[in-house]
């Protein structure tokens, strides 16, 4: 199994589960996150004063996979996430050596 | 007898059918409620009572003694059995043998079981020692063995609270305002415990406990329905979850309304809130007296002779406002407040309480509810400010308005309040019920009144966007057509009535923007800003949003999302600056009188006033008291230096406050020269009572700019001679430097709270720094003031940014002093 991470804008997050959902995956999570990459934030004037934004709100998805549509998801967030500009995010994947499904105590894919 | 024949003597009415008549008593579904739980305690009675005297074999000197809940009869389905093994210490084996064959076979059967043994000596240290135990015993009923001890200990554990009760009824006051600062208040939580939350069972009991001292008295009307009402959805808990459990999770709340043949858990819940705000508020109101009483007791009666010169005491009285005034530490209306030919009472007392933070008294309440005639429609414009400032006062806000809304003064007023009023919500982020959120948004808006240019649409906006909910279809698209009515009513005109309704029409706009839209797509921004409209819009939306959000619950607002709206914001009102025509400076041409006013002014070089009744064009029923207490002031005099802090500071010392004002200078017409006249057009009311003479004000204006009348010691003196209340902490002023407002001067904007001689301060501050005031936009929004002041420095140029921005700083200064 792998757990897919992805680290993206936070108004692509409909398309993203609409994206996945059609893919088949039932159950995701996301959470509220700030973070900069190469673009290191950006500085803005508010109230008349100028100041560095360095963390740029973000939203973070993590979806468990099989191991074989891993490279596929990944493709499908991909896609869905992207809009061509700067700050786009980005999306990644770590094995997984156990899951376990808290009600029933399924493990392993049964648990996904 | 042998332990055998023991056992077999306890079988008959023993545990097995002790415990099949309680399963046939909770599955009987003919009558549940009171006589249930007082079945079930009854056939409990019995069982213990087989029990102690199978096990006690007559021993002299102990008794069985049901304490708590169950001494008082009431058990619920999974209720703690609460007992108490009394003995007079003389045969301590015996009692301990005895313990031990009465609590096994409650255990045995599975029931929860809060057990103890004790003399009635050790009983009443304990009682001492702990005020949960000292509760419990309050309750005590005698279930078996010598009835005799038992009336001696509860007779005994009654004297002793009585004695005591001035020092531990302030412990039990703090006990249940921890209870309540840790569970939340009962009748607003989507997910309250039954018993802990304020406004719960345990706060009933405590009443009962305050009764018992003979101190005060709860209000009676309501508190045992409401009791008893608690008490069924408890059962009804207990038996739909099998648990011992007080908590009214979401989950289970179907469940237990089918039980009780509720329609739905909306229902259900009404319910409790309905009961719940009887109870906490019973509790305000009784703690409050026994605050009273206390007090009065404290200062001895030799004492208060020695400080009153031998007089009785009477209590001290200080006035808040017309016919309000404050009184132990509660708000109470003045002897010579007439609710039924004053409508505006009922505002103008929750106003002034709410800005003093006290609470109003339940008399002044009822007495209010009772005998304050209907507001006319449109509410008169000191009905509505006086509701502005009841919701700007910050968190005091909430304790006033659920007084009001207790005696149904709320409903009276604003008729859609009905449909909010304890309306839970179906959602997981929301912690209040409708209504409750809808007074929490109003209190954080309160901190936000210096971010906006019309505190009192922000205010107003707080308390409507939420009023849709109830209705079938979206909230907002509902609400926008009741706002947009009750801003009417309530006396907006027409166009602020049209902000209202966009407010409360896209409340969820810019978080929902914010969130899911891509902000860097031109299009996203131009649809919120046709939505909104114009700046000051955007600016409301933005203070509401967050108010709005941190009012819903701790999940609803996070530094991410404040900056994604901040950001959305900031695009908008970008685009929106470079669409608005720059705001010209008002100037509107002189009527006849202020013209023969000017000229008069110019002739005889000295100040030329007049006094006028505000004439309310829309009230045409002579029968009715007029407003007394608005007046427009005119007043023209020659152009020079103080002439603002002049006239704000003699309105000051007559106790006059500014409503609105407007300040400009006037170019006489052709043959007088090119001397200029400043004319001032000011809207004033009375603190209290009748207004001046004109020709007193005009003498004292004389000495005031010519500087013999010496208005700062004057105001200062005023000041000191006013007890300091705790009051509202309104959040601190804000003086800004309007950018690009005007070509001819430099604009300066105040927001601060209003307060007798504010505007004297300010023109002092600007007199002080050497600059023209050329007008003024003056006015005060409920307790806001938002000012505009069109500055030029001596040579009649506008300030140069620098100096702009140190004028600022420095009026701010003055005022925050």
């Amino acid at each position: 199994m792998k757990l897919i991470t992805a680290v993206v804008k936070p108004h692509r997050l409909d398309e993203i589960k609409e994206a996945l959902q059609a893919f088949g995956v039932h159950g995701l999570t996301v959470t509220e996150a700030s973070g900069y990459g190469r673009q290191r934030g950006h500085t803005e004037v508010y109230r008349g004063a100028e100041y560095t934004v360095d963390l740029v709100p973000k939203i973070r998805i993590e979806v468990l996979a099989e191991d074989d549509d891993a490279e596929q998801l990944i493709d499908v967030v991909v896609k869905a996430a992207r809009t061509g500009k700067i700050g786009d995010g980005k999306v990644w994947s770590l094995p997984v050596e156990t899951a376990v499904r808290v009600r029933t105590g399924e493990r392993g894919p049964d648990a996904l | 007898m042998t332990d055998t024949d023991m056992r077999n003597e306890a079988e008959d009415s023993g545990p097995s059918g002790y415990a099949a008549a309680r399963l046939r008593l909770l599955t009987e579904e003919t009558r549940p409620g009171p006589p249930r739980r007082a079945a079930l305690a009854a056939l409990t009675d019995d069982w213990l009572a087989g029990l102690f005297a199978a096990a006690a074999h007559n021993l002299p000197g102990a008794s069985l003694v049901a304490v708590g809940g169950y001494g008082r009869g009431e058990l619920s389905p999974r209720s703690d059995l609460d007992l108490l093994l009394l003995h007079d210490g003389s045969a301590p084996e015996a009692v301990a043998a005895l313990a031990d064959r009465l609590w096994y076979p409650v255990w045995d059967l599975g029931l929860a079981l809060d057990h103890s043994v004790r003399t009635p000596a050790e009983a009443r240290r304990t009682a001492a020692d702990d005020l949960k135990a000292q509760l419990g015993l309050l309750d005590a009923r005698h279930l078996a063995g010598d009835r005799g001890l038992t009336t001696a200990l509860r007779t005994e554990i009654l004297a002793d609270w009585r004695n005591q009760a001035p020092k531990r009824l302030p412990e039990l006051r703090d006990l249940c305002a921890e209870r309540a600062e840790r569970q939340g208040e009962l009748q607003y939580l989507l997910e309250p415990d039954l018993k802990e939350a304020r406004g719960g069972l345990r706060d009933a009991t405590a009443l009962r406990a305050v009764a018992a001292s003979w101190l005060a008295d709860a209000p009676r009307e309501g508190l045992a329905d409401a009791r008893r009402r608690l008490l069924d959805v408890r059962d009804a808990l207990h038996l739909t979850t099998g648990r011992a459990t007080d908590r009214l999770a979401l989950q289970e709340q179907d469940q237990v309304a089918a039980h009780l043949g509720l329609l739905d858990a909306d229902t259900l819940l009404r319910q409790v809130y309905e009961a719940a705000r009887v109870i906490s508020y019973a509790g305000d109101v009784t703690w409050r007296e026994v605050g009273r009483v206390l007090k009065s007791r404290a200062v001895r009666p030799k004492l208060r002779a020695l400080l009153g010169g031998g007089k009785t005491h009477l209590a001290e009285r200080t006035p808040l406002a017309e016919g309000v005034v404050e009184q132990d530490g509660e708000v109470v209306l003045a002897r010579t407040a007439r609710p039924e030919r004053d409508p505006v009472l009922p505002l103008r007392a929750a106003a002034a309480a709410a800005q003093a933070g006290l609470p109003l008294s339940l008399h002044a309440v009822r007495r209010l509810a009772a005998a304050a005639g209907p507001l006319p429609t449109p509410w008169p414009a000191e009905a509505r400010e006086q509701l502005v400032t009841l919701l700007g006062s910050g968190r005091p806000t909430v304790q006033v308005w659920e007084a009001l809304e207790a005696e149904g003064v709320i409903s009276r007023l604003l008729p859609d309040w009905e449909r909010v009023r304890c309306r839970p919500q179906r959602n997981a982020v929301h912690v209040w019920t409708v209504d409750r959120h809808l007074i929490e948004t109003a209190v954080r808006a309160a901190g936000f009144t210096r971010r906006v240019h019309r505190p009192d649409l922000l205010l107003a906006a707080a308390l409507l966007h939420d009023i849709g909910k109830g209705w079938p279809g979206d909230h907002s698209v509902a609400g926008e057509t009741i706002a947009r009515d009750v801003a009417g009513r309530i006396g907006f005109d027409r166009a602020d009535a049209a902000v209202l309704a966009t407010l409360v029409r896209h409340h969820l706009l810019l978080v929902e923007t914010a969130t899911r839209r891509d902000l860097d797509d031109p299009a996203t921004v131009r649809a919120v800003a046709e939505a909104v409209g114009t700046q000051g819009t955007l600016e409301l939306l933005h203070a509401l949003t967050e108010a709005d959000a941190l009012a819903t619950g701790p999940a609803a607002w996070s530094s991410w999302r404040a900056s994604l709206v901040a950001d959305l914001v900031r695009r908008v009102g970008a685009l929106l600056a470079g669409e608005e025509p720059e705001a010209a400076e008002p100037a509107a041409a002189p009527t006849a009188e202020q013209e023969r006013l000017a000229v008069e002014a110019f002739r005889t070089g000295g100040p030329v006033l007049t006094l006028r009744p505000q004439a309310d064009p829309l009230d045409e029923d002579p029968a009715r008291e007029p407003e007394p207490l608005g007046v427009e002031l005119l007043l023209a005099v020659p152009d020079q230096p103080g002439v603002l802090p002049a006239v704000a500071g003699v309105l000051a010392v007559h106790r006059l406050t500014v409503r609105t004002a407007e300040l400009r200078t006037l170019d006489l017409p052709d043959g007088f020269g090119d001397a200029t006249v400043l004319l001032l057009n000011w809207r004033v009311a009375a603190e209290y009572g009748s207004l001046p003479q004109a020709t007193r004000l005009r003498a004292d204006l004389v000495r005031a700019l010519d500087g013999s009348l010496g208005i700062a010691g004057r105001l200062a003196e005023r000041d000191a001679a006013y007890p300091r209340r705790r009051g509202v902490v309104p959040p601190p002023p804000r003086v800004t430097v309007a950018p690009a407002a005007s070509r001819h001067a430099t604009v300066i904007e105040v927001r601060a709270q209003d307060a007798p001689g504010l505007l004297f301060r300010l023109g002092q501050a600007m007199e002080d720094a050497k600059v023209r005031v050329r007008s003024a936009h003056v006015s005060t929004l409920g307790a806001n003031a938002v000012d505009a002041f069109y500055v030029t420095a001596l040579d009649g140029a506008p300030l140069p940014d620098d100096e702009a921005a140190s004028l600022a700083r420095r009026v701010e200064e003055t005022l925050r002093g």
